[in-house]
C-alpha cells in the first residue's frame, strides 16, 4: 500500500514527534508514505474564507503533485484534510469551476485532472488497513490506560463534504484507541472545538477553551490523544502557559498506536512532546 | 465591538443596506440568509460565543438580513469564528452562520479590511510557501530527528497563483 504523504506546515515545522510516529507506524503496518516534491501549504482554512478561487487553486496545486505521482494523498492535519478534500471534491464535481481553476493553474504549468483521493491517516487506518488487521498487529497492548480522545472539527465537518464517520457521534478514533488495548473514555464536551484557529485573534480564549477540556479529561483519563497538530498545540500550550500546569500528557494518535505495535518509546518522537508522556510506559505489558 | 441592537435610536434601514444585503446574498455561502428565523442554535452551541460575549452568531445573521455593513465589518467580530462548523451542522434552515461569516470576510477584503493575523498568514504562504518558515534551521533539526528534508514548496508557483487571481494584491492593499 502506497500513498503520497502530505505532512502540512505545522507538523513539518515543529511537531516532529507526530511525523516520526506516523512514518514509523506506517512502515510497521506495511504502508509506504512517499514525500511530495514541490508541495507547500494547503492554503489553510483561513484562505477558504477569504477567496474561493485562490483557495481552490492553492489546494489543487498540491493535489496535482499527487496526481503526477499517481498516488492518493494521506494527511495528518484535520485542517489540511478539510481544505484538500473540499477542493478535490468541488473540482471533480463542477466542470465549470474546474476550468476556471485550471486557467489559473495553467499559469504555473499545472492542470487538475481529478484522479486521486485525499484521506486523513485515521481514515486510511480504518478503511484501507482495517481494525482487524491493526488488532492482529498489536504486540504490546496498553492495558489499563485511559485515554481522552479529541477528534477535532475538520476531520468530520462539514459532514456533507467530509462524508466520514458521524459528525455528532463519531467512533473512529475511539475504536482506534481501543484496538491498542487502551480504553477510550467518554467525557463531557468531547466534541467541542479547540478554537486553535482564533489563537492569533484572541489567544486568551483559545487557552481558556483548551484548559477547560484538559481539566475535564484529567478527571477521567490518564492522557489525551489528538489527530490534528493544531488541536495538539492548543492542548499542550494551554497547559504550558499556566503557572501550575495540569500536566496532562497530550499524545499524537500514531505515537499511541506505534507503542502498541511494539515500536520502542524512544523511536516515536516522544521527546518532542513538551509534557512528559512516559507515564504510558507503566501500562505496557511485556 | 458590535453595537447593541437595543440602542435607543434603533437601526435605520436605507437603500445602501438593502444593496449590501443583495451583494452578500450573491456571495457563495450567504444565499439563504433570509430563511433565518433567529432560533439561536448557532449562538447556543458556539464554543467562542460561550466565552466571548461580543461574538453572537445569531446577531451576525440578523445584521446580515438588515444589511448592516459597518456593524458587521468593524472590529474583530468576523475574525473570531474558529470555523468549527458546529452552527453549519446544526442550523435547521441551512442558513449556516459560518458560511455567512466566510462570505462577509470576502466582502471585507474587497473593502480593504482583513485582520492583521490573517494578513500575515497569507503573506507567509506567498513568500515562503508555508505558514511558518521551514528553512535551514528547521531542516537541520529534522535531520537530527532522522526526518527527510521538508519539501521545497515552489514558492514562485504559489505566489504566481495568488497574484493571478488578484488575491495577493487585495491582501497587500489592506
Amino acid at each position: 500500500m502506497k500513498f503520497a504523504f502530505f505532512v502540512g506546515c505545522t507538523t513539518l515545522a515543529r511537531l516532529w514527534g507526530y511525523e516520526i510516529a506516523t512514518r514509523r507506524t506506517a512502515e510497521k503496518l506495511g504502508v509506504e508514505l512517499v514525500d511530495m516534491p514541490g508541495s507547500g501549504c494547503c492554503g489553510t482554512t483561513y484562505l477558504e474564507t477569504l477567496d474561493h478561487i485562490t483557495a481552490l487553486a492553492i489546494a489543487a496545486r498540491n493535489i496535482c503533485i499527487a496526481e503526477e505521482m499517481g498516488l492518493d494523498i494521506v494527511t495528518v492535519c484535520n485542517g489540511c484534510t478539510e481544505v484538500l478534500t473540499k477542493a478535490n471534491k468541488e473540482l471533480k464535481k463542477d466542470p465549470e469551476l474546474r476550468e476556471k481553476v485550471n486557467e489559473v493553474l495553467a499559469e504555473v504549468g499545472r492542470r487538475f485532472e481529478g484522479t486521486v483521493e485525499v484521506k486523513h491517516i485515521l481514515r486510511m487506518l480504518k478503511e484501507d488497513i482495517g481494525l482487524e488487521k491493526i488488532g492482529e498487529a498489536v504486540a504490546r497492548p496498553l492495558k489499563g490506560l485511559r485515554v481522552g480522545a479529541h477528534y477535532g472539527c475538520h476531520l468530520l465537518k462539514p459532514s456533507d463534504v467530509m462524508m466520514f464517520d458521524d459528525p455528532e457521534v463519531p467512533t473512529t478514533l475511539d475504536e482506534l484507541i481501543d484496538i491498542t488495548g487502551a480504553e477510550s473514555i467518554q467525557y463531557p464536551n468531547k466534541l467541542e472545538c479547540c478554537t486553535g484557529p482564533i489563537m492569533g485573534v484572541r489567544e486568551d480564549v483559545t487557552w481558556a477553551v483548551g484548559l477547560e477540556k484538559v481539566e475535564t479529561v484529567k478527571k477521567y483519563a490518564d492522557i489525551m490523544v489528538t489527530s490534528c497538530p493544531f488541536c495538539y498545540l492548543t492542548y499542550e500550550r494551554c497547559q504550558l502557559v499556566q503557572e501550575s500546569s495540569p500536566d496532562v500528557p497530550v499524545v499524537h494518535y500514531p505515537q499511541l498506536l506505534g507503542l502498541a505495535l511494539g515500536i520502542d518509546y524512544k523511536e516515536l518522537g516522544f521527546d518532542n512532546n513538551r509534557i512528559d508522556a512516559s507515564a504510558i510506559l507503566e501500562f505496557m505489558e511485556d | 465591538m458590535m453595537t447593541d441592537l437595543s440602542e435607543k435610536e434603533g437601526i435605520r434601514i436605507g437603500k445602501e443596506n438593502i444593496e449590501f444585503r443583495r451583494l452578500l446574498m450573491e456571495t457563495p455561502g450567504a444565499e439563504r440568509i433570509m430563511l433565518c428565523y433567529q432560533c439561536g442554535v448557532c449562538t447556543a452551541d458556539c464554543p467562542v460565543a460561550l466565552r466571548v460575549k461580543e461574538f453572537r452568531p445569531r446577531r451576525i445573521a440578523r445584521l446580515a438580513v438588515l444589511g448592516q455593513k459597518e456593524r458587521l465589518l468593524e472590529g474583530d467580530t468576523l475574525w473570531l469564528c474558529a470555523g468549527c462548523y458546529t452552527c453549519y451542522e446544526r442550523c435547521p434552515e441551512k442558513v449556516r452562520v459560518s458560511e455567512i461569516i466566510s462570505a462577509l470576510r470576502k466582502l471585507a477584503l474587497k473593502e480593504g479590511i482583513i485582520h492583521p493575523t490573517f494578513k500575515a498568514l497569507m503573506k507567509s504562504i506567498a513568500e515562503m510557501g508555508y505558514i511558518y518558515e521551514i528553512g535551514d534551521f528547521q531542516n537541520e533539526m529534522r535531520e537530527d530527528e532522522d526526518l527527510p528534508q521538508a519539501p521545497e514548496p515552489e514558492v514562485k508557483e504559489i505566489e504566481a497563483i495568488m497574484r493571478k487571481t488578484g488575491f495577493l494584491d487585495l491582501v497587500e492593499g489592506c
